[in-house]
């Protein structure tokens, strides 16, 4: 990425600063259906927060929220920098959008369209060029102010939206899943991009995405939505080590998921009863529920470890006896499945050679095993 | 329509399955289909050529192309009676235009927005079936007899703009339907003002539907007699004085031949460049 004057390094965001952005119970829904359910958000200035959640969870619609497009059906408290902007159009709000379809204007140059929030706030021609010329340069595009939108690559086409929503340098950046359309490798190379570039301006990234993975690599803070509901919010470290939910954890990546009868909880730790057997772990939910609640067990494929003889029983391990079944060669590492008295689980194995052929025990530790709510 | 129309209609065509490819590029129906239009061409070209070498014949009625004359445009041109009802066709038909560019916007924009636009799209079109005569003497008998009106230049002005407007709205439409709303959330993100987003976004992109509305809307309007006639009151367009002079009076007619044909010799270039920009240098670009 290269230098710049006007985008100057800006000091690491002060996190005990007011809110750039506050929303209190957001509701919004089209025609009957409910697209958010009383959300709550805010985002410190400079912050990277991002907004995980499948097709349809109410994302975009959270972010047209923030940008003005959409009006809420109600909404407590909608402030940006700090101003009620409740009924501040769209087009009055300090804050810009990279669109899923980057929605580029088709019959103006590159140059122009990085141009036009400027041209609309009366910025000189020239001012504006220059302006706009930086960043392109910022996009690595210096070469294509004069192209014409439809000789570009979709690339391309996603950094001239980048750019474009930049050069008004507007308070919050919204980007509702700008990576969706490109090719994988493309995507992690942009990846590292928007985290530089963040770095780089300072300024608030409110990122949309569905993958995890990205998720977890480039966000200070992640919202977890289900359904036009907040499932979990925090750090992406928090998120993916104590998932507070069955469904925070599979979406999490938890690949091997258990329900379970309450049987005890006390200081963090609980036990759960999956049929017959007593499984115990780290207690992750909200607030612990009565025993005899339905709570769910998770664990992590690589957390599982596979023998052929029985382990010592130490008490700090889950034990089940099981039996092997299909493998999956995955190239850096070996999927396998076993069958137990839960139902069959999922262990990765990284050193394939030195692992057990024909496992009749697997094991966990407690500790990486996660209980939580249903 | 636009070049790019007809790029995505032969990529599709080349799609067919291939049963339908060898029917459609046999070289029979190859050759029926080149005859045919050979003969629409034919059809349609020579009478426009015999009627302007007959302007330059002495007696264009005897129907023989000698002896050649320029007498014909020497008495149009002394004439004044013909001008009048041009200047009055030319400025109808002006206003006509512009009224139909505006309000064929208007009504595509609004038609596009629209989550069930059918029924609405089918009144908006509908009077492109009714008879002109009978919309003649409906409006006749709505405006005169019915409201008591004087009729006269206004009349005339609606009678053309209701038979104008339905062709232009569906030259708007053809583009409007592929704008792409997302573009003008896009402008508005950026902090362009609801009458910014209209003149920077939309108008550009739906350029050539409401030029292409203004074109139709003033040949429409100009050609336009069945209404007029009824409606007219006691105005005279040029196309009202064209018919009562071919119809009425025989030595008229000659002096007819010479003014349809200069009107042809300056509409068709006219057109033709207009098109020829419209469609396909701006499509280019
Ligand atoms: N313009 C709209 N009209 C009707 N329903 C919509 C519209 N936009 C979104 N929805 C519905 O609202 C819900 C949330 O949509 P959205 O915010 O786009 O989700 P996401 O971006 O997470 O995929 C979905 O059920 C979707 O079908
Ligand atoms: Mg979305």
């Amino acid at each position: 990425m290269s230098s710049s004057t006007t985008f100057a390094d800006a000091p690491a965001a002060a996190r005990s600063a007011p809110p750039i952005l506050e929303i209190v119970n957001a509701v919004h829904a089209y025609d009957g259906v409910v697209a958010l359910d009383n959300v709550s958000v805010s985002a410190a200035p400079g912050e990277f927060l991002t907004i995980l959640g499948e097709s349809g969870s109410g994302k975009t619609t959270l972010l047209r929220l923030i940008s003005g497009l959409e009006k809420p059906y109600r909404v407590g408290t909608l402030k940006l920098e700090g101003v009620d902007v409740r009924e501040v159009p769209a087009f009055q709000r300090n804050c810009t959008t990279v669109f899923q379809n980057y929605a580029l204007f088709p019959h103006m140059t590159v140059g122009a369209n990085v141009e036009y929030g400027l041209k609309v706030r009366g910025v000189p021609p020239k001012d504006r060029e220059a302006r706009a010329r930086e960043a392109l340069r910022l996009v690595q595009l210096q070469e294509m102010y004069d192209r014409k939108v439809h000789q570009l690559s979709g690339g391309q086409r996603q950094r001239v939206a980048l750019a474009r929503a930049l050069v008004p340098r507007p308070a919050i950046l919204l980007l509702d899943e700008p990576l969706g359309a490109l090719d994988e490798k493309l995507r992690v190379d942009m990846q590292v991009e928007l985290m530089q570039l963040h770095k780089q301006l300072g300024m608030t990234f409110i990122y949309i995405t569905h993958s995890q993975e990205e998720a977890l690599t480039m966000s200070d803070r992640i919202i977890l939505m289900r359904k036009g509901k907040i499932e979990q919010a925090g750090p992406p470290a928090e998120i993916f080590d104590s998932p507070i939910s069955s469904f925070a954890a599979k979406f999490m990546g938890v690949d091997n998921c258990f329900e379970g009868e309450l049987v005890a909880v006390s200081d963090g730790w609980a036990s759960v009863a999956v049929g017959e057997r007593r499984i115990d772990g780290r207690w992750t939910g909200k607030s612990a529920p009565q025993p005899g609640a339905k709570v769910a067990v998770g664990m992590r494929a690589e957390w599982l470890q596979l023998s052929d003889a029985p382990p010592d029983a130490s008490g700090e391990h889950n034990v089940l006896d099981c039996v092997a079944e299909a493998s999956i060669y995955k190239g850096k590492y070996l999927d396998r499945t076993v069958k137990t008295a839960l139902g069959p689980l999922k262990a990765r194995i990284w050193d394939a050679a030195s692992s057990a052929r024909h496992p009749s025990f697997v094991r966990w530790k407690k500790g990486d095993c996660i209980v939580m709510n249903a | 329509m636009s070049a790019t129309a007809m790029e995505t209609y032969s990529r599709r065509a080349v799609a067919a399955p291939s049963a339908r490819r060898r029917l459609s590029t046999s070289p029979r129906w190859t050759t029926l289909a080149k005859g045919a239009g050979v003969f629409a061409i034919v059809m349609i070209y020579i009478p426009l050529v015999w009627l302007a070498v007959m302007s330059f014949t002495a007696n264009p009625l005897a129907g023989i192309p000698y002896p050649l004359t320029f007498q014909n445009y020497a008495t149009l041109f002394a004439d004044a009676r013909w001008r009048p009802p041009l200047y009055t066709s030319l400025l109808m038909s002006a206003g006509v235009a512009v009224v139909c560019m505006a309000l064929s916007t208007l009504v595509g924009r609004a038609l596009t927005r629209m989550a069930r636009p059918g029924a609405s799209l089918l009144l908006v079109l509908m009077p492109l079936f009714v008879p002109g005569l009978t919309m003649g003497a409906a409006l006749f008998i709505f405006l005169r007899t019915m409201l008591n009106l004087t009729l006269g230049m206004w009349s005339i002005f609606l009678a053309q703009l209701v038979w104008a407007l339905p062709f232009c709205i569906l030259l708007v439409l053809v583009v409007a339907s592929r704008f792409d709303l997302r573009l003008l959330d896009a402008a508005e993100d950026l902090g362009a003002s609801p009458w910014r987003r209209f003149w920077d976004i939309e108008m550009p992109i739906l350029r050539p539907g409401i030029l292409g509305a203004g074109i139709f809307g003033f040949l429409l309007s100009f050609n336009e007699l069945p209404r007029s006639l009824f409606v007219r009151g006691i105005e005279t367009t040029m196309p009202i004085y064209n018919w009562a002079m071919a119809a009425s009076q025989q030595s008229q007619v000659p002096i007819i031949f010479s003014l349809t044909t200069i009107l042809l010799a300056v509409t068709l270039p006219v057109m033709g460049a207009f098109f020829w920009v419209l469609f396909v240098k701006l499509d280019k670009n």
